[in-house]
């Protein structure tokens, strides 16, 4: 159950393997094409079952606990199948497109009463693009509100391929800045712009809404050049979006990232404070594109959303003096 | 949790007039306070006399240490009343409406607290048995003798069965009788019913029982020309001239009800009161379950006449306010047990609100709203519980109201009732029992619940909702032992060792069982005999307060009584089920599961194996506990295969239920799961259960998933409740929907606030509801995590494997982040508190 990922409740399915490799990627356990094993501390027992049954010798018992040794591991499961605690998890499944489309439709109710539905997310579900778009092509069968979450990064045959069976595009804008794309991201954000102006041009005749989300990510993509550029071309290329959304930094994948053995470079940076993120929305608000399209979404540090609300309430009316009051 | 800091941090009240504020402060300075509502004792002054009725208290299972101690203190506080001479010559009934009567109008003061505008306060009373000394002799032998009721109640709390007793309260009287026809009306019925008796059935039990509920009736029309006579008193020394307004038309309310039809809001208001109030003086019984009922329909048309007069909406509301004070005083019968001056969340004067109407379209009205906006703005307060009742086409002005009073208050101040599911149990309970007459697809809307959840229908209806509380996971281990207990039982008072002995039939080692059926077979057979394990213990307490402690004045309340010339004790009532409520249910379900999936379908253990493990509580196999706990498949995760289990589970012990009647009073046996605080205590008192709950743990909460199993949300989580509660057929018990429990189940999910921190996520929030009219059960309890219980997530990780934590975007369990993000959340979550 999902109410973050476009309208009303939503399951969202994340599809592994993205062409980009952001710096701040809060889903690092979508990075990969491959499945990828995790170990969490909390559930662990200290059995040592795992290593016993690792034919790779990807695993060993340290300190810390039991760590993973990446280049031996082939992610084959057999530790997953045998942990008695579920400590060991393996990212990333294998699944048919009818047995995903029966799972989710156990909450077609959910997503009836509260105009939701599914959002394919990732990754960059456009890369698997024969599955996504049978998956999403049986679920608008079934009548199903269907969105489509993209970085923008994949070929434009793949995004035909989908298009035909979404009804609201989730895209990705990061970086106006070629360069400093590249730098963030390992891409140059050229093939991103492109697929964007395809998808708006496809939006014209269709009836798919586009929204657009900006990470504001810090010392990275939240600069004031950043947004206004972003903003301008979202305005002037006519970009047939219905909303664009500012995603504040979070920091609560910090340990996702442990999980996986990598490191993250944005572990030191806490919440934005609120004044920061209402400047960005301000800014974009000023952009040149329609200011009714732009929102913020995101944490901030504890204080300014939190203000008491002022009682501003009619006083109520007395009816009795009381007299004679017991001590 | 201690409820006072809870309640200061989470909700204020607001809005509350100079008068309601005096009145709810007054209230809770608790023993501070001058005037109270405690217990008083009565006595017939001889030397056998007794009060305090213990068979309504075996379902309390922490009282069982002080029973002695209530029986005799009791009897030494009581005050004496004075008898006539022929009072014994007199039936049981008879005595108890005349002593009553005597007591309440004679004996007791009549007050009325300053700005109150309803009158009727002392009514928390433990009353005199009335019997003589014969009869004390023979119900104390039956009560406190070799092998009676109390010997037998506690070996069955003891072998970890559960509890089971005749219980008091747990009905909704006929209210609404009341207003519309006055105590006069109640009274001229049963008095043409006597008068059309036989000369031998008026001096048989028949004769005496109407006789007794005649006396009875009369008891509020003395009650009320006193107080109104102290109204009128309380008038002339008044200076204050609105006061005295006030105290003037108090006391011409009271000339006219609730002996006369109530005629206006207020008069209406007061006749209710007085009438509930008095019900629990009746049973010496305060607040638990006597319930309201469609406290918003019947009272309605009073208030759109009164709103129509002139009536300014407010003072409506606060008249309602001072009802609500005098509900919630109530709980001084216990205002000095405990650290929070004996208000405890446990008793359950339950209003319901809203649901479906007479012509099958939504019945929510002003007074619907009046009522949320007096909780709203009396809140926190206890008592009377609200139940909203919510359908397909509930508005969405109801749920925008709803959705803020949760969001605003940490968790629903109410419990929410669905209709659908709720109303297919009563047409379900009707078809099994020939009872169409009184429950069909023209009346079924008007069923209420009782209590917390439990459905009935209303004025003619005592279904026992919380007399048998029965643990089901016994059956589990019966099954492994063959019959006995698995761990020899302690006192846990004394230190004595008891015998393991064949208790259930012996279905066999099963060490030695090949199959998973021959399991099962033992299984189902162990599950029927616990099943009537505890319909014959209930027979014990039930027969002896048919015969011994008759409430009348109740009893002219309950349709059927009057007709049948029976007490409601004695089975009187038009509909007359008593309820087992299954505890343990996904406990039983997963160790099932789990035995399955170890033994069976994985082999990774044996049966002997796994019963020396049970029986080591666990300690030494820490490996397979975990298995237990993280491998096997459990109930509560929309997984088709594990909820069939589920289905199974519901199949064998509902249909064992439905097979059995009371001998003494013809009470068919139904389902229903309401678990109280048992799933708490029963779990240091069942041993190690095979889905890895070590003994001393909670076991599950009536039909929730276990602890921390359900991982896949609430929507799942709700679907699989739905699910084995019958889900939906072609054809179902109301429309399409199947409800195996009528008394319905206990449904409690937690939920971050995040999920509800603006409109539109309060809009999905709107739509999950509706959702769970769908899929769901029949009553959702509504948590809101706070940082106490996030806190507690930081310490048993394991208990809360399931909660999500929100932020835009993303989405983590709680109990998989790391320590310092925890702290932060808890820090933020805690902010939003202020």
């Amino acid at each position: 159950m999902s109410t973050e990922d476009g309208p009303g409740i939503r399951t969202s399915i994340f599809m592994k393997g993205c062409g980009l490799g952001c710096t701040w990627c809060h889903n690092p356990e979508s990075i990969s094409f491959k499945s990828e094993l995790q170990w969490l501390k909390a559930s662990c027992i200290s059995c040592n079952i795992c290593i016993d049954t690792c034919s790779q010798n990807a695993l060993l018992s340290s300190a810390k606990g039991i760590e993973i040794n990446r280049d031996n591991c082939t992610a084959c499961g057999e530790c997953v199948e045998e942990c008695p605690s579920a400590a060991l998890e393996m990212l990333g499944q294998d699944t048919g497109v009818d047995e995903l489309v029966k799972e989710v439709l156990k909450d077609r109710i959910y997503f009836e009463k509260s105009n939701g539905g599914v959002t394919v997310s990732g990754g960059e579900p456009a890369l698997q693009a024969d599955f996504t778009a049978e998956f999403l092509e049986k679920l608008k069968q079934e009548g199903i509100h269907t969105a489509f979450d993209t970085c923008g990064f994949s070929s434009k045959e793949s995004y035909e391929k989908i298009l035909p069976y979404v009804d609201l595009i989730l895209f990705d804008i990061k970086e106006i800045d070629a360069e400093k794309h590249e730098e963030f991201t390992g891409k140059s954000n050229e093939k991103i712009f492109e697929n964007l102006l395809y998808i708006s041009g496809y939006i014209k005749n269709h009836k798919t809404e586009l929204w657009i989300r900006t990470p504001i990510i810090p010392e990275t993509t939240a600069t004031n050049e950043n947004i206004i550029g972003i903003g301008k071309f979202i305005a002037e290329n006519d970009i047939q979006t219905t909303r664009w959304e500012l995603c504040a930094f979070n920091n609560l994948c910090n340990d996702k990232y442990e999980r996986l053995g990598k490191k993250w470079d944005f572990e030191q940076y806490g919440l934005f404070k609120s004044e920061t993120l209402e400047h960005f929305t301000k800014l974009a608000k000023k952009s040149g594109v329609n200011p009714e399209i732009v929102i913020s979404s995101g944490s901030v540090k504890n204080g300014a959303q939190l203000i008491k609300e002022i009682n501003n309430e009619p006083k109520p009316v007395d009816y009795c003096k009381i007299t004679g009051l017991l001590d | 949790m201690d409820m006072n800091s809870a309640v200061q941090t989470i909700k204020e009240p607001s809005k509350l007039s100079k008068r309601i504020k005096w009145l709810r402060d007054y209230y809770f300075k608790g023993t501070e306070r001058k005037w109270n509502n405690e217990y008083s004792a009565w006595t017939t002054g001889t030397d056998w006399d007794l009060q305090f009725n213990e068979l309504t208290y075996y379902i309390v299972p922490e009282i069982y240490a002080f029973l002695e101690t209530y029986t005799f203190s009791i009897k030494q506080a009581a005050k004496k009343v004075d008898i006539p001479d022929y009072f014994f010559s007199k039936s049981i009934p008879e005595r108890k409406a005349w002593f009553l009567k005597e007591t309440v109008v004679n004996y007791l003061p009549q007050e009325i607290l300053p700005g109150d505008l309803l009158a009727g306060a002392k009514f928390n009373l433990m009353t005199s048995m009335c019997l003589t000394e014969a009869e004390a002799k023979q119900r104390n032998k039956l009560v406190y003798g070799k092998n009676g009721a109390r010997e037998q109640m506690k070996w069955f709390h003891d072998h970890g069965y559960g509890n089971s007793g005749a219980t008091s309260g747990h009905i909704i009287p006929g209210y609404d009788r009341v207003l519309q026809l006055g105590w006069e009306g109640i009274y001229a019925e049963i008095d043409s019913l006597y008068e059309k008796l036989s000369d031998s059935e008026k001096i048989s039990d028949k004769g005496a029982q109407l006789r007794a509920m005649m006396t009875s009736a009369t008891l509020v029309k003395d009650l009320a020309e006193k107080y109104s006579l102290v109204a009128k008193q309380m008038a002339e020394h008044e200076k204050d001239a609105e006061r005295k307004k006030e105290l003037i038309q108090m006391s011409e309310n009271l000339k006219n009800v609730p002996w006369k039809p109530a005629k206006t809001f207020w008069e209406a208001l007061q006749s209710l009161w007085m009438t509930h109030m008095l019900v629990m003086s009746d049973e010496n019984y305060p607040g638990p379950g006597v319930s309201f009922g469609r406290f918003d329909q019947y009272l309605l048309p009073y208030w759109e006449k009164s709103i129509a007069d002139g009536m300014d909406r407010e003072f409506g509301k606060e008249i309602l306010k001072t009802f609500w004070i005098h509900a919630n005083t109530a709980y001084d019968a216990t205002i000095r047990v405990g650290a929070n001056q004996g208000i405890t969340a446990g008793y359950g004067q339950l209003i319901t609100l809203s649901g479906i109407g007479n012509d099958g379209k939504d019945a929510t009205n002003d007074l619907t709203y009046a009522v949320l906006e007096v909780i709203d703005e009396m809140s926190p307060i206890l008592e009377p519980k609200p139940n909203v009742r919510l359908h397909r086409d509930s508005p969405k002005k109801l749920l925008d109201v709803v959705v803020n009073m949760i969001s605003s208050s940490q968790g629903a101040p109410f419990l929410l009732n669905f209709d659908e599911r709720s109303m297919a149990g009563m047409m379900r309970e009707a078809k099994f029992n020939g009872l169409e007459s009184l429950i069909n697809e023209s009346n079924v809307h008007e069923y209420s619940p009782v209590g917390c959840l439990e459905n009935t229908m209303c004025g003619n209806d005592r279904s026992g909702t919380v007399d048998n509380n029965l643990n089901l996971l016994k059956a589990v281990e019966l099954a492994l032992t063959g019959g006995k207990d698995l761990k020899i039982f302690i006192d846990p008072i004394t230190g004595k060792k008891g015998k393991i002995k064949q208790d259930g039939p012996n279905t066999g080692n099963a060490e030695k069982f090949k199959t998973w059926e021959e399991f099962l077979s033992a299984y189902e057979t162990q599950t029927k005999y616990i099943v009537e394990k505890c319909v014959n213990l209930y027979e014990v307490s039930e027969s002896i307060r048919a015969k011994f402690a008759p409430t009348p004045y109740l009893s002219c309340l309950v349709k059927g009584c009057a007709e049948k010339g029976l007490d409601v004790t004695q089975g009187g009532a038009e509909i007359n089920f008593t309820t087992i409520e299954a505890v343990t249910y996904a406990t039983t379900v997963d160790s099932l599961l789990a035995i399955k999936y170890l033994v069976f379908d994985k082999k990774i253990i044996s049966m002997k194996e796994l019963i020396e493990a049970l029986k080591a509580n666990w300690s030494g196999f820490e490996v397979l506990q975990a298995r237990a706990k993280n491998r096997a498949p459990k109930y509560g995760r929309d997984d088709n295969e594990a909820d069939a289990m589920g289905e199974y589970v519901m199949d064998v012990w509902t249909k064992e239920t439905w097979k059995h009647k009371t001998i003494s009073t013809n009470r068919r046996f139904r389902p229903g799961m309401l678990s109280w605080n048992y799933w708490v205590g029963d779990g240091f008192v069942l041993p190690a259960s095979a889905d890895g709950r070590t003994k001393g743990t909670f076991l599950s909460n009536a039909i929730c998933p276990s602890n921390g199993a359900d991982i896949n949300g609430p929507t799942s989580n709700t679907n699989s409740v739905g699910k084995v509660l019958g889900g939906k057929k072609e054809k179902g018990d109301w429309k399409d929907f199947v409800n195996v429990l009528p008394n319905g189940a206990s449904h409690t999910i937690t939920f971050n606030p995040a999920l509800i921190k603006d409109d539109s996520h309060k809009g999905n929030f709107e739509a999950f509801l509706r959702g769970y009219v769908e899929n769901g059960g029949t009553a959702l309890q509504i948590n809101i995590l706070d940082p106490e219980m996030l806190k507690d997530a930081q310490k048993h990780p394991q208990n809360y494997r399931h909660l999500l934590v929100r932020i835009t975007g993303y989405n983590a369990y709680f109990t998989s982040i790391g320590r310092e993000l925890q702290d932060e959340i808890i820090a933020r979550v805690s902010h939003e508190k202020f």
